[in-house]
Order: structure tokens, then C-alpha cells, then sequence
């Protein structure tokens, strides 16, 4: 009964109007920057189409070749003639095989040639060019893809193939525009080392997914409880309300317990409700990509049941893990960093006897998590060089952002390591705040005072 | 049986320094004793040992029968501390605030608003209880805390500068309040307070403090023929300045 006395409390006092204004104001905030971005980045995908290949003045091309037919020999030479300049990379009809030509060579995208493309262009069918995209990491660059070099070869091809038909049938250019495209595409994508066929989209959507909007949940998890409980704790030193309270027959343990409860609460709301938000915004930022291939990897409802269950298989074939004991692992990895944000907001918000101060304790907790966060999200942490790479380690906060790629990516090593140091950190701060809450700590510990406060108050 | 007996309550918050050091005193049942000293004596340090806030460096302290080192939480049962310059929920209405006060102290629902009641009827804020505390003047918000204080018929109410900030007529009232409980209802008072006027009314028995230590205790007219001194003034200056070896 005393404990729900006191929760309720707490809670009535983060839950009042101006908390509740202030989360729809946010969601609205992002859903309109949700909408300005999905606008920018249509423009960003149509404008990205820089091959190195043109109809006018010819380019060159690489690709990956599996025909030995005539057909193909022809359109290559055909090509030579008109100033374009053919690499094939591979005659290999084997994904190990791409993958490794994509890995030497950094390629982001790999056009291939499938073997029946001779016979089914001579049959008058219509041919298909397999192309690989490779996701690799699990930062904000991937979101934006980057066609290159698939696209030119595709471009050249395709116009190689009009060409022809005008050549043949004697049809004009207008009457050829309304015909559908002379070559279908298959998507195959590459991550993880292995090649499957998958649509991109669907596999950096399902990376994003578990990769961006975890970490943000997490960050802004991190940042509402911690603020909160910070406040929580403070507030009652600088208003001169916890002696009193602490001296009513209700354990310490429990009063903090309902602050804590109560932060908790209140954040998970708030994440609920930002989550919405940035999904509108994630979603405007990779054009719609996102929703669409979670929604396919994910459900089964709504969407082409066998087109989803291929798209299953195929990011199954990659290896990458998505299977229940990851989830919880992810979410072992989410509540051990909560905690540790909570140990050491209770421990500052103890420190902090005025509202100034705890303005400046406040500085620090949200550096902490919001750097690791950004970096996270920004930049590619593996491709960082060493001592960046043990600072942003040493950062508690930092392990729950990668943790869904590393998982993901299988880097067992850095989860498992992080995990670790994680563990050992929450051993610490949570012996700390015990510490300071049970003890006189809580009354006699203050801020080492500052030189220009000092002089002041000479 | 004392309400509370201390014995050689002693806190250092700073090696070497004891801001209280092995005091000793008790608290019968109905008796207002009132701890009285200058600036930093550390009166509030031993109140708040009392209040089982602190941890005494050494001695202990027994309040209805239980040690506040030992069960501290046994211990605020028989109690009810008003710290010096406390506060009160500023986003709460003053009645939700005894609410919430008195369901801690409550052992079930009647008893509860039990206590509401009679604070309602004691604090005389009347219809500003509907209001937020926001907007309470700091003598309101004391008479707010000090009928909370009561309310619950503890044992032993401790009440740091128990009229601070409040006017003539409202310490006045209070007095009486705190007077009647004791006499009427058996409650104890343990009180700090700079106001000699006050404790020459209220208390039964005072403690001098200063510099950590605990000079005397003694009934006022005791300690009046003791000193030669007219008033409780004269006693505190005389203690305090060591005219007079005790
Ligand atoms: N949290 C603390 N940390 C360190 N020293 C403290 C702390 N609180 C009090 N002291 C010191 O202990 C001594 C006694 O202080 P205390 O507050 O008990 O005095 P007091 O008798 O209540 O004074 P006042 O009449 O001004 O309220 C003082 O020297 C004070 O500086
Ligand atoms: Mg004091």
C-alpha cells in the first residue's frame, strides 16, 4: 500500500501537462521532418544516377559474365565499337565466386550476366541481368544506395538491347519507350560474406530496422530516465522534501525503488510514442524502403505471403541471426544498459543540491550517451582507427547501439566482450548507488566546490 | 519508560571534527524537552541521528524501544521529524499533500484520513488546501508541515525550529497546539529552537549545546536559580560564554 502511495506520487509528478504536451509536440515534430525528408531523399535517389556509362558518349562497364553464348560475344563487341569499354571480371557462375570479385575490388554493386541470357534473347524472351548489392554495415550510409556500378552496365545493356529491336522490327524510338523494359532485374544481395537472392532493400531494411531504431530506442530510453530520475532525486534535495520523507516508516529502498519504477514508466511511454514518430522519419528518410521490407520480412499479413517467405529464406541463406535467442540477447543488452544509466543518475542526482548544479551533472550523462549514439549511427565504429575505437569501448552506452549489428553481423567477439565490460560496469555503479542511498552519503555528499564559487563566497 | 533515550550520540562528518559529540539525554513520555545553542552547535546534527537520517559515529539511541541503529525503520514508526526549512511538494495541493503524508504513517484507510481530518482542522488553511503549495506563502507551507507533523499522534514528534517563518499570532497558536498535545494526549516533543520566549513557554526540560557538546540539561527554573538568571537568556549567554564553570 505505501509503495503504491509512493509511485503513484512519483508518477503524478513526471506524467503532468507540460511532460504530455511536450511528447505530442515531439511526435509531430517528426512526423513533419519525416515528411521534408522523405521529399529530399526521392529527389537525393533520382539524382543519383551517375554511371560511368552514357548513351551519347559511351563509358565504361564491368560486369560479371556466365553466357557463353553468341549473343552476348556480339553485344560486346558491338559495344567495343560504340566507345564503350567492356570489363568482364569473372566468367565464373558461382555466388563465392562475386563475392570475392566484390570484396577485392570494393564494389558496392555487381552486375551479372546469367547463363541463359543468350538463349532467351534469341528466343525473344526476355533476358534478366542478376544484380548483387552488398550490405555491409549498419550505419546511416547505408541507406542510401548507391547503384553505380551495376547500373551502368544495366544502362548499356538495356540500350544495346533496344537498339537492336529498333534495328530489327523497324520501330520507332516513341513506339519502343512504351514497350516495358527490354531485361528484367533479379535482386541478389550480399552481406555477411554470402550472396543470396534477396532484395537489398529488404536486407538493409531488416539491418536498419534492428540497427537505428533499436539504438534510438535505447538512446532515448537512456535520456528520459536518466533526466527524470535525476530530477526526481534532486528535486526532493533542493525543495527540502526528502528528510521528511525519508523519516516516514517506509524503507529507502522502497522510495527509491518507486522513483526509479516511475521513471521507467514514464520513459517506456515516452519511447512508445517517439518510436511511432521516428519511424515516420526513418521511414521518410530511406524513401519508404524500410516499412516495406519490414513489413514483408516481418508479417505475413497484408503482404505477398510467398514473396515473404522467399524474402525469409533468402536473409536465412545470408546467416544473418534473427532468431528468438537474439532478441532476448538484445534485450538483456537494452535492460543492463538501462540500468546502468539509472545507477549513475541516481548517484548524480544525490550529488546535485541545487538546480544549477544539477544542470552541470546533467552535461556529462548526456554526452555520454548521446556521442556513442551519433557515432553509431553517423560512422562505420569498426572502420574507426584504435584509440578511437577503445574510447568509444569504454562508454558503457556505446555496446547497446552495436549491439543489434553485431549480433546481426555475427561479431560474437565484440558482443560478448561488451556484454562483459558492461556487466562488470553495472556491478560497480549499482554497489555505488547502494552505497550512497544507504548510507549518510546521501546527506553529506556535495559537489566539489567549484574555484569561482569559492571566491564568491570569500 | 523514557519515549527516547540517547546515549553518547556522537556524528564527525570530517575525521577528527565531531560535530555532535556523546550526548546524552532523555525524553519522557508527555515531556517537551527542547535542545537549544548557538549557530552550529549541532543540534541539528543530533536530531537528525534521532530522525535516523544520520548514522550516529558512535552511541545510539532508543526511541519507544527501538534502536535507530539497529531498526531504524521500527524506530520512525514512533516518530515524526519537521526538518528546519523543509518544503512540500510544490505540484501538489495542500490537501493531497497530507493525503500522501498520512498514508504513510497509516495503517489502514480509516486511520488515514483519520489524520487528514484532524490536520484539516489544526493547520487552518481552510480553503487554500484546495490550492497548490506553488502558491503558498513560507508560513502557510510550515503550518502545513507542522499539522502534518502531529497529525499522526506519534510518540515523539522532533520539530527543528519548530515556528520558523511563521507571525506572533501563528506562533502563538501553535504553542498552545503543541502544548495541549503533550499535556492532553501524552505526545513528546523533542524541539530546537533559537526563540527563548518559546522555550521558556513550551518546554519542560532544556539541553545546552554548543561547539558539539551537550553543557546541561535541567528544568528552566533549575537552571534560572543555577545561573542566577532571570530568564532562559541570561542562563543560554552564561552557559554558552562559560562565565560560569558547570
Ligand atoms: N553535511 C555536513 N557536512 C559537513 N559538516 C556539516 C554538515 N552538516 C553540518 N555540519 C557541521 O556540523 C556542525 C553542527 O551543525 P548543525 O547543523 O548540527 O548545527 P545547529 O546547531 O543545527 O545550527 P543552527 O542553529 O545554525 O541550525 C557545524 O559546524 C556544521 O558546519
Ligand atoms: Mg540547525
Amino acid at each position: 500500500m505505501k509503495f503504491g502511495a509512493l509511485l503513484k506520487k512519483e508518477l503524478s509528478q513526471l506524467l503532468n501537462k507540460q511532460a504530455i504536451i511536450s511528447m505530442v509536440a515531439t511526435l509531430f515534430i517528426f512526423i513533419f521532418m519525416g515528411t521534408v525528408m522523405n521529399g529530399t531523399m526521392n529527389k537525393l535517389h533520382e539524382d543519383e544516377e551517375d554511371s560511368t556509362w552514357s548513351e551519347e558518349t559511351g563509358g565504361s562497364i564491368s560486369l560479371v559474365n556466365c553466357d557463353k553464348g553468341e549473343f552476348v560475344k556480339e553485344m560486346f563487341e558491338e559495344m567495343k565499337k560504340n566507345n564503350t569499354t567492356v570489363e568482364v571480371l569473372s566468367e565464373e557462375n558461382d555466388m563465392a565466386a562475386w563475392q570475392r570479385i566484390m570484396d577485392e575490388k570494393e564494389l558496392k554493386t555487381l552486375a551479372v550476366i546469367p547463363e541463359d541470357f543468350s538463349e532467351k534473347a534469341e528466343k525473344g524472351e526476355e533476358p534478366s541481368i542478376k544484380v548483387v548489392t552488398s550490405v555491409t554495415g549498419t550505419g546511416l550510409s547505408n541507406m542510401i544506395k548507391d547503384n553505380t556500378g551495376s547500373v551502368s552496365a544495366v544502362d548499356a545493356i538495356t540500350q544495346y538491347l533496344s537498339d537492336k529491336k529498333l534495328e530489327e522490327k523497324g520501330i520507332t524510338k516513341e513506339e519502343l519507350e512504351k514497350l516495358n523494359d527490354n531485361v528484367s532485374l533479379v535482386e541478389f544481395t550480399s552481406a555477411n560474406g554470402k550472396i543470396a537472392e534477396v532484395p537489398s532493400s529488404a536486407v538493409s531494411g531488416l539491418v536498419m530496422s534492428m540497427s537505428m531504431i533499436m539504438p534510438f530506442a535505447v538512446f532515448f530510453l537512456l535520456m528520459m530516465a536518466s533526466s527524470m530520475i535525476m530530477s526526481a532525486i534532486s528535486t526532493e534535495k533542493i525543495d527540502k522534501t526528502l528528510e521528511t520523507l525519508l523519516s516516514a516508516p517506509v524503507s529507502r529502498i522502497h522510495v527509491l525503488g518507486a522513483k526509479v519504477l516511475a521513471a521507467i514508466i514514464t520513459a517506456l511511454l515516452n519511447a512508445v510514442v517517439m518510436m511511432i514518430g521516428f519511424g515516420f522519419y526513418i521511414n521518410g528518410a530511406s524513401g519508404g524502403t524500410i516499412s516495406s521490407a519490414v513489413t514483408a520480412t516481418m508479417s505475413n499479413s497484408g503482404v505477398d505471403v510467398t514473396e515473404a517467405v522467399k524474402i525469409a529464406d533468402g536473409i536465412a541463406a545470408l546467416g544473418l541471426n534473427l532468431s528468438g535467442s537474439t532478441i532476448a540477447l538484445i534485450f538483456l543488452e537494452l535492460f543492463i544498459t538501462l540500468a546502468i544509466g539509472l545507477c549513475i543518475s541516481l548517484i548524480l542526482g544525490a550529488l546535485a543540491s541545487d538546480a544549477q548544479s544539477l544542470q552541470t551533472l546533467l552535461m556529462p550523462v548526456m554526452f555520454l550517451v548521446m556521442i556513442p549514439f551519433f557515432v553509431s549511427i553517423f560512422m562505420d565504429m569498426n572502420s574507426m582507427n584504435i584509440v578511437g575505437k577503445v574510447i568509444m569501448f569504454i562508454i558503457p552506452f556505446t555496446h547497446a547501439y552495436t549491439a543489434a549489428g553485431n549480433i546481426i553481423f555475427g561479431h560474437t567477439g565484440m558482443l560478448v566482450g561488451g556484454l562483459i565490460y558492461q556487466l562488470f560496469f553495472l556491478a560497480a555503479v549499482m554497489y555505488a548507488a547502494v552505497k550512497v542511498f544507504t548510507t549518510d552519503l546521501l546527506f553529506t555528499m556535495k559537489l566539489p566546490e567549484s574555484k569561482a564559487a569559492a571566491k564568491k563566497t570569500k | 519508560m523514557s519515549v527516547l533515550s540517547a546515549e553518547g550520540l556522537t556524528k564527525s562528518y570530517k575525521k577528527g571534527i565531531n560535530a555532535a559529540e556523546n550526548i546524552t539525554f532523555s525524553v519522557e513520555k508527555g515531556e517537551i524537552f527542547a535542545l537549544i545553542g548557538p549557530n552550529g552547535a549541532g543540534k541539528t546534527t543530533t536530531i537528525r541521528m534521532i530522525a535516523t537520517l544520520l548514522t550516529p559515529t558512535e552511541g545510539d539511541a532508543v526511541i519507544s524501544g527501538h534502536s535507530v541503529v539497529k531498526e531504524p525503520e521500527k524506530a520512525r514508526e514512533h516518530i515524526t521529524y519537521l526538518p528546519d526549512e523543509a518544503g512540500a511538494y510544490k505540484s501538489m495541493k495542500g490537501i493531497d499533500y497530507l493525503n500522501f503524508m498520512a498514508g504513510l504513517y497509516a495503517k489502514t484507510s480509516a486511520e488515514q484520513s483519520e489524520y487528514v481530518k484532524r490536520a484539516v482542522d489544526m493547520c487552518g488553511l481552510g480553503e487554500r488546501l484546495e490550492e497548490r503549495i506553488n502558491g503558498y506563502s513560507r508560513g502557510m507551507i510550515r503550518k502545513l508541515l507542522l499539522s502534518r507533523a502531529v497529525m499522526s499522534r506519534p510518540d515523539l514528534a522532533i520539530l527543528d525550529e519548530a515556528t520558523s517563518g511563521l507571525d506572533v499570532l501563528n506562533a502563538l497558536d501553535i504553542r498552545k497546539t503543541i502544548k495541549r498535545l503533550a499535556r492532553e494526549e501524552g505526545m513528546s516533543f523533542l524541539l530546537s529552537s533559537h526563540n527563548m520566549l518559546e522555550i521558556e513557554f513550551l518546554s519542560d526540560r532544556v539541553g545546552i549545546m554548543s561547539e558539539g557538546k551537550l553543557l546541561l540539561t535541567g528544568t528552566i527554573e533549575d537552571l534560572k536559580s543555577k545561573f542566577g538568571a532571570r530568564n532562559l537568556e541570561e542562563v543560554f549567554e552564561k552557559a554558552v560564554s562559560g562565565e560560569v564553570s558547570l
